[in-house]
């Protein structure tokens, strides 16, 4: 698996900037969703009071997290579902690899999951000698590559179909075709084998809910309905901040999630899964477990305005509208949360020790707000995180950042005693109009950095400031 | 300290002095509030659920719904042919000719059957949506590992909105309560290469609704 | 109407005749107009950066500067500028009386535009410009200002100019305050994607209100040896009548 690496965002980003498959394969996606978006929002009249409602659930939910919790797992373990806790990813894994353990050799079967792909869990797994099966179309394509994900929704998106017709010739032996619907039936044929030997289903969640102890699961394919009914035993990790607390605050979220990801009114399936079959007479797995995984959350939960970011539905709209993401995609945050929310999300549950670029990958815009279905305030939270970085101060509990930007800091020191006094502001402006026109800008790295693409604007021969006077002493 | 301890003790630091207030509004907000009757609900569905690419064939009674479901069966030249316990559906595929009834139970049957039957237990005339429940039979793979999935529907269980397809389920684990609810909208899809639109990925390629709607009958001249 | 000009750094030095013709196109709607020469940065590049601490103290020095006057409006043509001036109060909270002070300024300042069509309801100014002209829209000016119709509406009526809607022209233009310098090649890499779509719309000239993005597009364009100009609006406002 490709290592992660967000502390070379810079680098990372130049990199995919060269890369035209890629580039052209992000602008379709991200055009192509954010036009669906567009669409599927018009429509909707009661868009905004929507997304009121749906930050409102999400604020509710959080500020009484403890409650929403704890009645999940009581009402999931009547249900006979076992609730276990973990406190971060090793616990997580070592969870999930207990129960493998016990099952054998089990072939294990898996669903597209952030929080799986936040633990690592399919390292975990393989180092201990297991083969999870991501079933996912996009996210096996990538398994069979040995590569990361690159969107949120939309896996494999920087793989062009004679990329994957050469894959799966390679990896599965069959013909090599460029016809996505024979790559489909071949990825079906191959898959469908795995399910019907699958003994352990893995799965994440989209909801928990508080009022009846139930995950919901929102896919389009068919494999979490798979994964979810075939397997004997079902293991769901799901983030704390996924609960909500009742059944019919899903219509909300329902309405606001597909439309706000690929801009479906609504994907092809919903499954709502509350407990292990009934007894011999019923389908559906006969073990049910939900992992309740912290990693972090609890800490960002603990500021108070980092706090917002646990409302995040992992739609991807704030993907599709990033201006920044666009040009880059995924692989470049080195992190398994990408985007505006990823530059968010991952320095609050990892720390800035590693993440300290991430704040600075954009250019606060604010697309992404306006497209966020529950209002998070991601430019506010970029710029809070900036100053965390700056101060060197460490979000929640997390690490601090490495680097102290002492250079940076000097500057804006200066700059600030400058902007201070008129007289000295003036000056320095007049100084830097000479500086420049002696050629002597080139010295300065953000004037180089600017020259990198773009002729720089000289400084007028004459300020405003000094034109206005000149005026006045003429009387105008 | 247990892990459960640690991370409810955590969140509860992490929430002192923070007020937990209920959400304001209300959770029906931008439901459709156009569907009161009968009429406009089976409307509204059939309009969505074409939009989803799923079929629809309205009949009058069963004994039209066993005459088309023979149609559609035979057209989609399924010999085999997965079916839930649910009693309609054994009903109405006992006239059926030529084929062989797969049992929801046999798994081997399922994975090779080339169509399955199942009972609706709800749907949404606001996005054109199938709610199978499993308290009332056994649909999870006879909806699922076919590549054609036919959904017998009442037309008096077509409900509104999702808030009402929620108010109406009963989801749990214990005694009658449906171990998963499931809502289908449309075919299996899938646009991981190059975001073209393949149908039947995992799941059916092809869904038909089969609309039982003694209206229709009045109705017609 | 008596108004105070908020003129910000980049116009100050490096578009000055955006800050004339702002001076003229108020005057020529009615206004008294006068300038601080005390006036230095709002801080805003400061805040954006991470650096709180120095953002504040200019921030503060801003308030107390433009708190001095007693012009009913605070008019900036910059929608950046505009956006962190009514930010202030937030950004200056727990500063004792301070976010207050903030929020009695940021109540009377407005972006040039939106000052015009929102506040005078003045939308006609009498320019005239011979040129084919597209709207970029600045992301602070429409995302936290709401200027979207405002500057449409004034350049829908200077004669002799058609302005026509490139795709995209929400789009960031790749700026971003800091962000231009740390990322050179990203940020390049959108501006390209911005100047590709009005490039094909065949247009003379890029307008907007924001010096930050002028200086983004004009440089990038002119590295490109594109001869489509970067306006600032009031340039466009003030053209045509000998100001």
């Amino acid at each position: 698996m490709t290592h992660l690496h967000p502390e070379r965002f810079g680098e990372n980003a130049r990199a995919a900037l060269g890369d035209e498959v890629l580039r052209g394969a992000l602008r379709k996606a991200t055009g192509l969703f954010g036009r669906q978006r567009g669409a599927a929002v018009a429509e909707m009249p009661e868009w905004e009071a929507l997304r009121e409602r749906a930050r409102a659930v999400k604020a509710e939910a959080l500020a009484s997290l403890d409650v929403q919790l704890e009645r999940f797992e009581e009402r999931a373990t009547a249900n006979g579902i076992q609730v276990r806790w973990a406190r971060d990813a090793t616990e997580a894994c070592e969870q999930v690899k207990a129960i493998a353990e016990r099952l054998g050799r089990p072939t294990i079967v898996k669903s597209k999951s952030m929080a799986t792909e936040e633990i690592r869990l399919n390292e975990h797994l393989e180092q201990a000698g297991h083969r999870p099966v991501e079933t996912d179309l996009g996210e096996w394509i990538i398994q069979l590559a040995g590569e990361t994900p690159s969107h949120i929704i939309a896996p494999a998106i920087h793989k062009t179909k004679r990329q994957v017709g050469e894959l799966f010739a390679e990896k599965l032996g069959i013909p090599r075709s460029e016809d996505e619907r024979e790559l489909t039936r071949a990825a079906r044929r191959a898959l469908r084998h795995s399910f019907a030997t699958a003994e352990l289903g893995i799965t994440g969640a989209n909801f928990a809910i508080a009022e009846t102890g139930s995950i919901l699961l929102i896919e389009n394919e068919g494999n979490i309905r798979l994964a979810t009914s075939m397997p004997r035993v079902l293991v769901a990790l799901v983030g704390i901040e996924k609960v909500i607390p009742r059944l019919c605050d899903l219509q909300v979220f329902l309405r606001l999630l597909p439309r706000s990801g690929t801009g479906q009114r609504l994907t092809s399936y919903q499954s709502l899964i509350s407990g292990p079959r009934a007894g011999s007479g019923d389908e559906g797995p006969e073990e049910m477990i939900v992992i309740l995984l912290d990693n972090g959350r609890s800490s960002v939960l603990a500021d108070n305005s980092l706090r917002e970011s646990l409302a995040c539905i992992r739609c991807g709209a704030c993907l599709n509208a990033c201006p920044v993401y666009r040009q880059i995609g995924g692989h470049a945050y080195g992190s398994v949360y990408a985007g505006p929310i990823g530059s968010v999300i991952t320095p609050g549950l990892q720390g800035l020790e590693k993440t300290a670029e991430l704040p600075f990958a954009s250019s606060l815009c604010g697309a992404c707000r306006e497209v966020c279905p529950v209002k998070i305030d991601l430019p506010a939270l970029l710029t809070r995180l900036r100053a965390d970085v700056v101060e060197g101060r460490a979000p929640g509990q997390g690490q601090r950042p490495r680097r102290p930007r002492r250079i940076e800091k000097a500057a804006f020191a200066f700059w600030r005693w400058l902007a201070s006094d008129p007289v000295r502001w003036t000056l320095s402006m007049r100084v830097a109009r000479l500086a420049q026109r002696a050629g002597l800008d080139r010295l300065l790295p953000p004037a180089r950095a600017w020259r990198k693409g773009r002729a720089l604007r000289p400084f007028a021969p004459r300020s405003f400031r000094e034109r206005w006077k000149e005026d006045d002493r003429r009387g105008r | 300290m247990s892990a459960r301890e640690d991370i409810l003790g955590r969140v509860r630091a992490a929430l002192k002095g923070t007020v937990a207030i209920g959400a304001p509004g209300s959770p029906e907000v931008a439901a459709p509030t156009d569907l009161d009757s009968h009429a406009a609900r089976v409307d509204a569905f059939r309009t969505r659920l074409a939009a989803a690419e799923g079929h629809l064939e309205v009949v009058a009674d069963e004994a039209q719904a066993a005459a088309v479901l023979s149609e559609v069966v035979s057209q989609a030249r399924a010999k085999r042919i997965a079916v839930s316990d649910a009693p309609l559906v054994a009903k109405l595929t006992r006239g059926l000719e030529g084929v062989e009834l797969v049992d929801a139970a046999d798994r081997a049957g399922l994975l090779a059957a080339e169509a399955g039957i199942s009972c609706v237990q709800h749907a949404v005339a606001e996005t054109g949506t199938l709610v199978l429940e499993t308290h009332s039979e056994r649909n999870r793979l006879v909806s699922l590992l076919p590549p054609l999935h036919v959904a017998l529907l009442h037309a008096d269980a077509i409900l509104a909105t999702l808030g009402d397809a929620l108010a109406a389920v009963d989801p749990g684990g214990a005694g009658s309560a449906s171990r998963a609810v499931t809502f289908i909208s449309g075919p299996s899809r899938t646009a991981d290469i190059e975001l073209k639109l393949v149908v039947g990925v995992h799941g059916p390629r092809e869904l038909t609704v089969l609309l039982i709607d003694p209206r229709t009958r009045e109705n017609a001249p | 109407m008596r108004v105070s000009l908020f003129v910000s750094c980049l116009v100050d030095q490096l578009w000055p005749a955006a800050g004339a013709a702002t001076v003229a196109v108020l005057r020529k709607a009615g206004c008294a107009v006068e300038f601080d020469p005390r006036q230095t940065c709002c801080g805003q590049p400061a805040w954006n950066t991470g650096y709180t601490k120095d953002a504040r103290a200019l921030l503060k020095r801003t308030v107390a500067l433009l708190e001095e006057s007693d012009a009913e409006a605070v008019v900036v043509p910059s929608g950046s500028c505009t956006a962190m001036l009514r930010h202030a109060p937030t950004a200056l909270g727990g500063e004792g009386s301070w976010s207050e002070r903030a929020a009695a300024v940021a109540g009377r300042t407005h972006e040039l535009s939106g000052f015009l069509v929102d506040v005078l309801g003045v939308e006609d100014l009498g320019a005239r410009l011979e040129r084919r002209v597209s709207w970029h829209d600045a992301c602070h000016g429409l995302r936290e200002l709401g200027l979207r119709e405002q500057p449409r509406r004034l350049l829908k009526n200077v004669s002799g100019c058609e302005l026509v809607e490139a795709p995209g022209c929400e789009e960031c233009c790749g700026f971003g305050g800091t962000f231009s310098a740390k990322h050179p090649e990203l940020s390049v890499a959108m501006s390209d994607e911005k100047i590709e779509a009005i490039e094909a719309t065949g247009v003379d000239a890029v307008v907007s209100s924001d010096a930050g993005c002028l200086m983004q597009l004009r440089g990038r364009l002119e590295a490109r040896g594109s001869s489509i100009e970067a306006l600032h609006i009031a340039e466009v406002l003030a053209s045509g009548r000998g100001a």
